[in-house]
């Protein structure tokens, strides 16, 4: 299986092709073909996993097809061990996806074309080993989201207020329309900064080629570095949610729909976060340990300001959306250390969220579609009608606040451990603290919801999960067990692929000479 | 089988129940034999800690063994194993047999609930015994800081099991704040140590700083986790659990966990005076505190829970002074005799309906068995010479003679006077007296039920003796010594039982009742951690929230009407009419002249 990475990220897209071809009516075949489409991906995953070789580390499986030799643009695929363990998780998702997805009635077609067209993208990303194509696939994987959002979307009021509440005039805040566009132009314009960086790294790399193992190989001029690391970060950042451009994310988030949020929030944003590590932390490694402390600080914001913000929000998908932009404070942070348990914690975080939020959002968009809203206080004693939604949302709940047992842990235990073992211990402070704030946002939402007494009589008749929609929450609920017991499983990938990329970092030998 | 086996069977035995229970949903919604797997495992690890006892009494040697849990460039980061020694193997057959027995007491206690309810608690109670076994038999302070956040799960999980009462699933989330606000100082002292030695280690620091820097955090969480002045403000509300729960959890086992874990980091604790003298400080305070508030009570659940808050703070003081074995002992016959009056508590709640004293009286005619226990208990609560709690209350405060301030000693032995002062009361109240309504209905509950009284009762009784034993085990020195402290303990405890019959057999009331009400109910305490709640964290909170979506996201509004407003104003240039552009193009062609000439 020489071209198996290639046929894993076509897999869906060669199902949306296929989609074209069946008319709208046949609603069956439409869900079927897409779940095939998903599904192969995932085994390629899955594939992919059992024949990377964990003990010799570094780019396997490679696959190069040239497009523009003249340019120095090849379709070059390669899997290290982060990018094994964050095609394991997209695979995941879009499988549990789109199965939480079966009830989507309007344009479903469209809806399910897009959405594998996206997913194709993302797997992409996480194997492109040229610049270009790279960027090509992230744009693939950001695009679609306009339209699923502007379409299938969901809409609220916000009600305008502030210094900048005139704003409003030109704006629905809070419309669907708003949250897509919104998304899509600060998302574009951390694209274009990309863009910009890329160029420069082109332009300077002497081979004018955007292969990035010749790249990595290339050491850029101080000066080139720092001005493509701060775009590289706050260009990638944008999409991981770095503060203060992650007001995309809860209007975003809130209004899309269940599997498009699921996707979002559990696999887009960690394309954000593994262009940082892969671009700007392997390519430009000096300049990044110049600016780590900065990238640092930036993401301890991130951690709490996330979660107070979090803390104060009314509706159920805010709270979920803000928690993310919490949580992926927590991957920039191990990002930001520099050192193998922060890169370890890093990733490990992105999995261990995007299973996470993936699930909490399948449970949101269950309770949602039942009950028509998504105010906390409307809702109450949920427990009572849909137990088996009560019981994976404190499951989800638990992984979010970190607790032991639960793939939360061990993700943010490694990147505190690293945050503490690195330049600036203090780090861990605000994270810890958190962690804490999550624990009042995630357990208060949870009691109110679904505990107390039995629900009023508009909710009486709730249904529990049914049929298609058990596969999010018995898959993801599991896996954020299985990896809380047992990190082993995905952390070889990770760490093979995070002890080779330090092994270039001058700064790396430095801080761990000085602790013991 | 060999000892790391056994240990290994011992704490997983439970899991593999929960595992089968959680996973096997229609076993666990038809109630009944849900019960049997939890008692099933349970009964394997209290078998599987037995032989391991059996072992050790023939002289087998401590067993440890680990395997690597997260590896960073094949080398372990992070450990996890089982430890077998004279600390954690005394416990875990603490825990283990404590476990059986509330488990058994609790098929007749829950036996009304519907299936699924019944079900759902045993299963809760799987996962509670293999959470609070990964925290005995850890090796090290990471492991046991897993099972520590497990059991505060579990806790919560069942502190709520009424999750339909407000009131329960407000205690609910209040039990695991309040002690999760404490475990990021366990969080921080693991972080610390981490950095500092590399591992997760209790054997040793590198410095006096760093030991004093890594205890003082852990004891944060131990004051979260046990109890203590001013977090203990949780247990008390956690009473809204079933009555099984607070015997096992809030009262023998996970309570005591904070404990536990200074006994286990001794070695760390040792090289820390500092923070042994703030425990000295605090358990004592707290073991005051609680003994006041306990007189008040009207509730009988918290009587005894504002005891166990009071007899931790004995415990603690006593770690403090340090003298762990005798913080230890005093965990192991408080276990007993703790889960005891819990349970026949229970027993006493099950017959009248009610948790309250006032409904209460003349019991002792209706139930002969559950007012044996009880008095069992209070007797060896209350430090009546002869009974296991005089043994272990007397080692407490022997340990705290001679040390630099006697007012702890002092503290502690006004303490001992309040016991049993208020274990009179309660005794009275409940069981003697006129009979009351609710009670002349009342009736003892089937064997399930009085079974697990009379085993308790055994080692409620006579675990005392088992103090020199104990001490070999852990290598302290243990001897019983007639001195000043054992007489005036013993005349302490004598003294409060009689001035609660005095007080309390004609209806009495207790001296400062009023002030005493008034604290309670007034509950500065719980009114300040409220207040820091709903300022500190749900205000700034709301604050967050506002900058957010009026400023940080209203800028990034601004910014797409400035692009759309600025648009709008240069549309206007664009009039289409040829006039304006050539005027346009006129002006700016003589501009640019007339910079070329004025250069």
């Amino acid at each position: 299986m020489s071209h198996l990475l290639a046929l894993t990220m076509a897999a869906p897209a060669l199902a949306a092709v296929v989609l074209l071809a069946i008319p709208g009516t046949s609603r069956t075949a439409l869900r079927v073909v897409s779940l095939i489409g998903a599904v192969i991906s995932l085994a390629g995953s899955i594939w992919v996993a059992t024949l990377y070789d964990r003990a010799l580390g570094g780019l396997q499986l490679l696959d190069t097809v040239p497009l523009v030799p003249s340019l120095g643009i090849h379709l070059k695929l390669a899997v290290d061990g982060w990018g094994v363990a964050l095609l394991l998780l997209t695979g995941v998702i879009i499988v549990t996806g789109v199965l939480a997805s079966w009830s989507v009635a309007k344009r479903d077609k469209e809806f399910f074309l897009l959405l594998l067209v996206l997913v194709s993208g993302v797997y992409g990303v996480f194997i492109s080993q040229d610049l270009f194509i790279f960027f090509l696939f992230y744009e693939i994987a950001v695009l679609p989201m306009y339209l699923l959002i502007g379409i299938w979307g969901s809409s609220h009021k916000v009600p305008s207020a502030g210094p900048f509440g005139f704003t409003w005039k030109r704006f629905e805040v809070g419309s669907r329309e708003y949250a897509a566009m919104k998304l899509t132009l600060m998302l574009l314009v951390g694209s274009a900064a990309i863009l910009v960086a890329m160029f420069l790294l082109w332009s300077n790399s002497g081979a004018r080629t955007f292969d990035m193992q010749v790249l990595e190989a290339t050491k850029f001029p101080i000066a080139v570095q720092h001005v493509v690391f701060p775009l590289v970060w706050l260009g990638f950042g944008t999409l991981a949610g770095v503060f203060p451009f992650h007001t995309w994310s809860p209007d975003g988030h809130a209004s899309a729909p269940t599997a498009v949020s699921m996707l979002h929030a559990g696999v887009l944003m960690k394309l954000g976060a593994f262009g940082v590590l892969r671009i700007g932390m392997v390519l430009v490694p000096d300049a990044a340990a110049w600016w780590a402390p900065i990238v640092g600080a930036v993401a301890v914001v991130n951690v709490l300001y996330g979660a107070l913000c979090a803390a104060s929000q009314k509706d159920l998908k805010y709270i979920v959306a803000y928690s993310s932009v919490s949580h992926m404070g927590v991957v920039m942070l191990g990002i930001a250390t520099m050192n193998a348990a922060g890169w370890n914690g890093a990733v490990y975080q992105m999995v261990a969220h995007g299973i996470m939020t993936g699930l909490f959002f399948a449970l949101v968009g269950l309770v949602y579609e039942r009950a028509h809203t998504r105010t906390i206080a409307k809702m109450g004693g949920f427990a009572h009608v849909m137990p088996v939604v009560a019981g994976f949302f404190t499951l989800a709940c638990l992984s979010s606040l970190g607790l032991p047992g639960t793939a939360g842990f061990v993700a943010e235990f490694m990147v505190f451990a690293g945050a503490a073992k690195g330049a600036s211990p203090w780090w861990a402070i605000p994270g810890v603290l958190g962690a804490f704030v999550t624990a009042v946002y995630v357990l208060r939402a949870c009691k109110t919801i679904f505990w107390g007494p039995a629900p009023v009589d508009e909710f009486a008749h709730l249904q529990d999960v049914q049929r298609t929609e058990w596969a999010a929450p018995l898959v993801l609920g599991s896996l954020l067990v299985v990896f809380g017991f047992w990190p082993k499983l995905l952390l070889d990938f990770i760490d093979a692929a995070s002890q080779g990329y330090l092994g270039r970092l001058p700064i790396v030998a430095l801080a761990q000479a000085v602790t013991p | 089988m060999s000892p790391v086996t056994l240990a290994i069977v011992a704490t997983v035995a439970p899991a593999v129940a929960a595992l089968l229970l959680l996973v096997l949903s229609p076993l666990r919604h038809r109630g009944a034999p849900a019960a049997w797997v939890t008692l099933l495992g349970s009964l394997v690890s209290l078998g599987a800690a037995v032989m391991l006892l059996v072992a050790r009494l023939g002289g087998a040697p401590d067993a440890r063994a680990t395997i690597p849990w997260i590896e960073e460039r094949g080398r372990a980061m992070a450990e996890i194993g089982i430890l077998i020694d004279g600390v954690s193997l005394p416990m875990l057959i603490i825990v283990c047999l404590v476990a059986l027995c509330v488990q058994v007491f609790s098929i007749a206690y829950m036996h009304d609930e519907p299936p699924r309810a019944f079900g759902r608690y045993f299963t809760l109670h799987a996962l509670f015994l293999f959470s609070m076994n990964v925290v005995v038999v850890s090796p090290n302070l990471l492991q046991l800081f897993a099972g520590w956040e497990l059991v505060g799960l579990t806790s919560y999980l069942l502190i709520g099991f009424y999750f339909a009462k407000p009131a329960a699933a407000q205690a609910a989330v209040k039990a695991f704040w309040m002690t999760k606000l404490a475990d990021m100082g366990f969080l921080f002292g693991l972080l610390v140590l981490y950095v500092s030695t590399g591992g997760f280690e209790w054997t040793s620091a590198p410095s006096a700083t760093v030991a004093t820097w890594v205890t003082g955090l852990l004891f944060l969480a131990v004051v979260g986790k046990s109890a203590q002045f001013p977090l203990h403000i949780w247990l008390p509300d956690a009473m809204e659990g079933p009555t099984p729960v607070s015997a096992l959890l809030h009262a023998a086992t996970m309570v005591a966990a904070g404990v536990f874990l200074v006994v286990r980091a001794d070695p760390l604790f040792a090289l820390a005076p500092g923070t042994r003298e703030v425990m000295l400080w605090v358990g004592s305070i707290t073991a005051v505190f609680a003994a006041l508030l306990a007189l008040v009570q009207h509730d009988i659940k918290k009587v005894l829970a504002f005891s166990t808050c009071s007899q931790l703070g004995y415990m603690v003081a006593a770690l403090g002074a340090g003298q762990a074995f005798a913080g230890f002992f005093h965990l192991g016959t408080h276990a007993f005799f703790k889960a005891l009056l819990f349970l026949a508590a229970g027993s006493v709640i099950h017959a009248v309906h009610s948790n309250s004293l006032d409904d209460m009286g003349g019991l002792r005619k209706k139930l002969p068995l559950t007012t044996a226990a009880f008095v069992i208990g209070s007797l060896s609560l209350a430090g009546v010479p002869g009974f296991a709690g005089f043994f272990s209350k007397d080692l407490v405060l022997t340990s705290l003679e001679g040390k630099a301030s006697w007012i702890p000693w002092a503290m502690l032995l006004g303490a001992a006077f309040l016991t049993a002062f208020y274990m009179g009361r309660l005794l009275i109240k409940a069981f003697w007296g006129e009979l009351s309504e609710r009670s002349s209905h009342a009736h003892e509950g089937n064997v399930a039920m009085t079974g697990p009284l009379v085993v308790l009762a055994i080692p409620s009784l006579a675990s005392g003796f088992l103090g020199g034993w104990l001490a070999t085990q852990s290598s302290a020195q243990y001897e019983l010594h007639l001195g000043l402290t054992p007489v005036l303990a013993s005349v302490m405890s004598l003294a409060g039982l009689g001035a609660a019959i005095l007080v309390f057999r004609k209806g009495g009331q207790a001296p400062f009742t009023h002030v005493l009400e008034k604290l309670d109910t007034f509950s500065v305490v719980d009114r300040t951690w409220a207040g820091a709640y709903r300022i500190g964290l749900l205000g700034v909170a709301s604050l967050a929230g506002w900058i957010d979506r009026y400023l940080i996201d209203g800028l990034i509004n601004f910014t797409g009407w400035s692009a759309l407003e600025g648009g709008s104003s240069a549309r206007r240039l664009q009039t289409g009419l040829v006039r304006d552009y050539a005027l346009l193009v006129t002006v700016g062609v003589l501009v640019l002249v007339l910079i070329g000439v004025l250069r």
